[in-house]
């Protein structure tokens, strides 16, 4: 059925998303009934209560199937990040989102129930004065308004689990699809049968096992509710094929997630159920999903049962089901992830537990199904080793030259050194999987619960201002020193390097308040037990420490304005003296307003950049860099592991741009920060990307639990395969030198027509031509003319 | 004199190239061409010493660059800057001191050694994708003591060296560069001496003399690039006489690539304060290039398209 495909896709075309209550209205309800027993037991049981009576629906053509909210394309109102304000419901309906009056007045009836589990109004409680001015402040995004409220607005998001949504992990797919969930519900019942109260700890733990046993027969319930609907349907239906396909699912949903998946299909179906219950998430990961489908594929492929192109079609069902997982969340959140932003991310390829290369056939038609419906999410990243086959690569490049920015590559060198680094064992360093945007995750023996937006560019003013916040005048930071005292450019980075200690010492509270509350509020038992020793252990998994143990991360953002900014104070204040300290001070102040202030600003950008391989920044990038990743490890979780230094910006470098006045790397005040974490600032490396890829590599990034660093590329440089190839040598030899990742932003005609518009939002954009490089926007119009012309001739293909 | 203190003027230094030979390369433009070719869309390099780019558009007309010229090269007319490029030696006081970056200096002098440092930078890339450093221009045979210096540390370096050039050169100049030299890729613009000599100022004779030595004395790997100029040389009868010439002549080792003519320097003329091109091409079309390719194709030999 070739229409099957474009016409799903139609179906998650939609102009409004409707923003839907049922969901939060059945968790509401059953909490009602709970109130006074264990937590963990109150959620499996309003888990249980979503399951049973949420609508369900199949739509037509469907062939993989479980619906993510109660409407399609519907995203439903949760709690468990903030309450839902009057004012934000509006900022949603302002954005087009879909609401009844109905459901409006419902959502402000419940504020009040959820008041008293509002995790932002306890933490916010917990702050104490010097941290709660860094929360005011935005230093981590978003700025908080009241310890009440937080930064406002909760999230509405799809999908069947409760949440919470930013927790980073790989479940054990493997596990689920292999043996089935009737057996984790056995093993939990065996173990409740063992257990001996003898423990002040027993308690809780057979509390958590009778969770686990209601939350995985709550699974199987719900796959059941579809089989019937499914025979219903068939029963209803004259379209034989289709009639046929029905009763095939019917079949499907008795016999998965609750057994072990047989066929391919049967795998596909069962990881869908799976994956509907971790979500709500932005941040779900489907793991190595080219790895523990295989043998499924393999069996079937082998056996006649089923042909690469039915494996195509499901793949591409399978990316479409995906969209139809969407989120949304208040205005400052918004901002911080724009769009509706979110990491499903899938990894193929890359080296099986035992060293081999693990790309297989399953690993191509991933590919190929992300070219053939080339939707948004999830997102596919290639895992890259020194024997990753070239074909491989070249066929991954063939799908980043039509622009979807997909797939993206990783280091796997990098990635394994980084673990063994954290005392992994190398085969579990090897099976590591991809979580939130690009961070390790050693599937099932890793969580991350606490992910901040650090916005590091406030630690440098700290140090210009001895603590004090310029855009507002509160002391922030320590008292370092004021700026004109500082004798050498010595001094001044000890200062920078003092505020950033007690900064980030303050970040850790934070972040272990975060933990403590989450702890308490939002005991999960369905991805607790799909962990690695989720049922023997007994406890939910942050209730638990793991062999990964990276409960909380440090993330900064804006690093590289900071690089910058300290090799131009170094430069021009200091070595060359051609701007005096007070004068600095006074030009950003002024957001180089004034002749003399301008004047100033050009010599600061005529200052050495990071990302043009000089290494008299790159080597301050590499330092400074190294100092975040130790002052970060210095400062224990509550889970008794250590902050893990990480580096992915997503989009806070636009909020966190907004709360920083002008910078001595000659940016203005407001404006964007550096994107990515080893990214250059926009238009600041001017010498391609070798000498780009150079300076990253003065980092240590294998101290990384993730960089992320992007690439622009004009389509006619990436026109035959022999420019694949060289380009595939290109990402080779960042990996091989310890990169981590590296994704492709290929220009597209609409950009450049764009940028022909607007040049003031594309002053960036680099565009390689014979000979010479240049900005695209300070080319005379018919050069431009010519650079389109030429873009045009890269097709798909 | 020590090899490392050549000096000479390059107008750029393109890494990442992937257009000029095996691997990811370093191209270095090096200044001065003897040729003149009407087609011509790097006239910047023309000249061995640097020039003025001057962007009338960003041009105020302040006179800054009046004070800043040692020449008095520099006049305003009409609340803009003109520039007597006559008087002009290109020391570019002006364009340091333009405020609004409407003059810009194309060439630079550097040292070997500063040019091979650049390079070396990305010898991990090389090294990865089998690359190495092309000399281009211009003409790098135009400063040829300084090209072998450059040559001669990426050789001791390890780095797989090319260089591009026109061919027309004493063959005892040709013949010092090479030593140092991988792979030519070496131009072939036309085949009748008289239209040769008419299109690019020069005779082919050199041309055509040297090539054959680089194959048959020096045994060089060689890529034969052809510029293809719609109504200059991109006639059946000189595709064919260029293809069995090559065939023929210099041996079906040599692979043939076809560059189509593209019109980006055209506004170069323009900063460079010189009148528009008096020929007007359009640049061939894909099936165009198909066709000349395959006729190439037939005479056995390899055909790349760029």
């Amino acid at each position: 059925m070739d229409l099957r495909i474009p016409i799903l896709k139609k179906s998650i075309d939609v102009e409004k998303y409707p923003l839907c209550t049922q969901k939060s209205r059945l968790i509401t309800e059953s909490f009602k009934h709970t109130d006074g027993e264990p937590m963990i037991l109150r959620r499996a049981k309003a888990f249980d209560h979503v399951l049973k009576y949420i609508n369900i629906f199949i739509q037509d053509y469907e062939l993989i199937v479980g619906n993510t909210a109660s409407k399609p394309m519907g995203l439903e109102f949760d709690f468990y990040a903030g309450l839902w304000s009057q004012d934000e419901i509006d900022g949603l309906k302002e954005n087009g989102y879909d609401i009844t009056r109905e459901e409006e007045a419902e959502i402000l009836q419940m504020n009040q129930y959820w008041s008293a589990f509002n995790p932002l109004k306890r933490m916010g409680l917990l702050f104490g004065e010097p941290l709660w001015l860094l929360m005011q402040s935005g230093t981590i995004l978003p700025p908080w308004k009241s310890r009440e409220q937080g930064s406002g607005g909760g999230y509405a998001e799809s999908g069947m689990g409760l949440g919470p949504g930013f927790h980073i992990l790989t479940v054990d797919f493997e596990n689920v699809l292999r043996n089935g969930l009737n057996q984790i519900i056995s093993r939990a019942q065996d173990e409740l049968r063992k257990l001996r109260y003898r423990s002040i700890e027993s308690l809780e733990k057979a509390a958590y096992l009778k969770s686990v046993v209601i939350a995985h027969r709550a699974i199987i319930g719900f796959a059941e509710r579809f089989a019937a609907l499914a025979d219903e349907t068939a029963a209803r239906t004259t379209d034989l094929g289709r009639k046929r396909e029905l009763e095939k699912i019917a079949r499907t949903c008795r016999r998965v997630p609750a057994g072990p998946a047989v066929t391919f299909y049967e795998a596909m179906q069962s990881f869908w159920f799976i994956f509907l219950m971790i979500t709500p998430s932005p941040v779900a990961s489907l793991g190595r999903f080219d790895q523990y489908m295989y043998p499924f594929f393999k069996k079937d492929i082998d056996g006649n049962e089923t042909s690469e192109k039915e494996v195509l079609e499901l793949l591409q069902c399978l990316r479409i089901k995906d969209m139809q997982i969407n989120r949304t969340s208040g205005r400052q959140a918004r901002q911080k992830n724009a769009g509706m932003a979110k990491w499903h991310n899938m990894v193929i390829g890359g080296v099986t537990p035992e060293g081999d290369d693990a790309t297989n056939e399953l690993s191509y038609l991933i590919l190929e199904a992300l070219a053939l419906c080339p939707t948004p999410h999830h997102t596919v990243t290639v895992r890259v080793h020194e024997n990753t086959p070239e074909d491989f690569m070249i066929k991954a490049l063939r799908v980043v030259r039509t622009g979807i920015g997909m797939p993206a590559f990783v280091g796997d060198r990098s990635y394994i050194a980084y673990l063994l680094g954290e005392e992994i064992a190398l085969p579990d360093a090897r099976n590591y999987a991809l979580g939130g945007c690009i961070d390790a995750t050693v599937v099932g023996k890793s969580r991350i619960a606490s992910y901040g937006m650090f916005v590091v560019t406030k630690v440098l003013e700290a140090a210009l201002y001895n603590g004090i916040d310029p855009r507002t005048g509160v002391q922030l930071g320590a008292r370092t020193g004021q700026f004109t005292d500082f004798g050498t450019f010595d001094d001044f980075m000890k200062a920078y390097k003092a505020q950033l200690e007690y900064f980030l010492e303050l970040h850790a509270d934070k972040n272990n308040i975060e933990l403590l509350v989450s702890r308490e509020l939002f005991p999960d038992p369905v991805r607790s037990s799909l962990m690695l020793g989720g049922i023997s252990e007994g406890r939910s998994l942050l209730d638990r420490t793991f062999p990964f143990e990276n409960a909380a991360v440090m993330n900064p953002v804006g690093m590289i304005n900071v690089v910058d900014s300290l090799a131009a104070i170094k430069k021009l204040v200091f070595e060359e003296k051609k701007v005096s300290r007070q004068e600095l001070l006074d030009a950003l102040s002024a957001n180089w307003t004034g002749h003399r202030y301008s004047e100033i600003r050009r010599l600061l950008l005529a200052a050495p950049k990071y990302g043009n391989g000089d290494d008299y920044v790159d080597i301050l990038a590499k330092d400074l860099f190294e100092h975040w990743a130790d002052t970060a490890v210095k400062f224990k979780t509550v889970f008794n592991g250590t902050h893990k230094p990480t580096g992915v910006s997503i989009s806070a470098q636009w909020p966190g741009g907004l709360l920083t006045g002008a910078t001595p790397d000659g940016r203005c005040a407001g404006e964007c920060l550096a994107d990515g974490s080893v990214s250059a600032m926009r238009g600041a490396d001017t010498n391609g990307p070798t000498a780009l890829l150079n300076s990253a590599l003065r980092i240590d990034q294998t101290r990384y639990q993730a960089t992320l660093l992007n690439l622009k590329f004009l389509p006619s440089s990436l026109k035959t395969d022999e420019d694949l190839r060289k380009l595939s040598c290109l990402i080779q030899t960042y990996f091989r030198h310890n990169g981590k990742h590296i994704q492709f932003n290929v220009v597209n005609e609409t950009i450049l027509r764009n940028a022909q518009k607007q040049p003031e939002k594309y002053r960036d954009l680099i565009v390689r031509i014979a000979g010479y490089s240049a900005y695209f926007v300070h080319l005379d119009a018919p050069i431009q003319e010519e650079i389109i012309r030429r873009t045009e001739h890269a097709k798909v293909g | 004199m020590n090899v490392n203190d050549s000096r000479g003027i390059i107008f750029n230094i393109q890494r990442y190239s992937i257009h000029d030979g095996p691997g990811i390369r370093t191209t270095v433009f090096i200044k001065g061409c003897p040729l003149r070719c009407l087609w011509c869309q790097n006239p910047e390099s023309h000249l061995s010493r640097p020039i003025v780019f001057l962007n009338s558009e960003r041009c105020t007309g302040c006179g800054t660059c009046l004070q800043a010229c040692p020449r008095n090269a520099i006049s305003l007319i009409e609340g803009a800057s003109k520039t007597d490029r006559n008087r002009c030696n290109g020391t570019g006081n002006c364009a340091s001191s333009c405020p609004n970056q409407a003059r810009t200096l194309i060439g630079r002098s550097v040292t070997a050694h500063e040019v091979f440092s650049e390079v070396n930078a990305d010898a991990i890339f090389y090294e990865t994708s089998a690359g190495g450093v092309t000399l281009s221009g211009g003409e790098p045979l135009s400063q040829p003591d300084f090209a072998i210096s450059i040559l001669k540390q990426c050789k001791q370096a390890g780095i797989h060296t090319a260089i591009e050039t026109c061919g027309y050169a004493e063959w005892n100049t040709l013949r010092r560069v090479l030593e140092y030299t991988d792979l030519v890729l070496y131009d072939i613009k036309h085949m009748n001496p008289e239209a040769h000599k008419e299109y690019t100022g020069v005779s082919n004779h050199l041309i055509l003399d040297n090539i054959k030595k680089v194959c048959a004395v020096m045994k060089l790997p060689v890529f034969a690039r052809i510029p293809i100029i719609p109504q200059y040389n991109d006639s059946e009868r000189n595709v064919l006489e260029t293809a069995e010439f090559i065939a023929c002549h210099l041996g079906k080792s040599v692979s043939v690539h076809l560059l189509p003519y593209h019109r980006f320097g055209e506004a170069k003329y323009q900063r460079m304060e010189a009148p528009a091109q008096s020929v007007r091409i359009i640049p061939p079309d894909d099936a165009h290039m198909e066709r000349i390719a395959d006729v190439i194709r037939s005479f056995g030999l390899q055909v790349f398209m760029s």
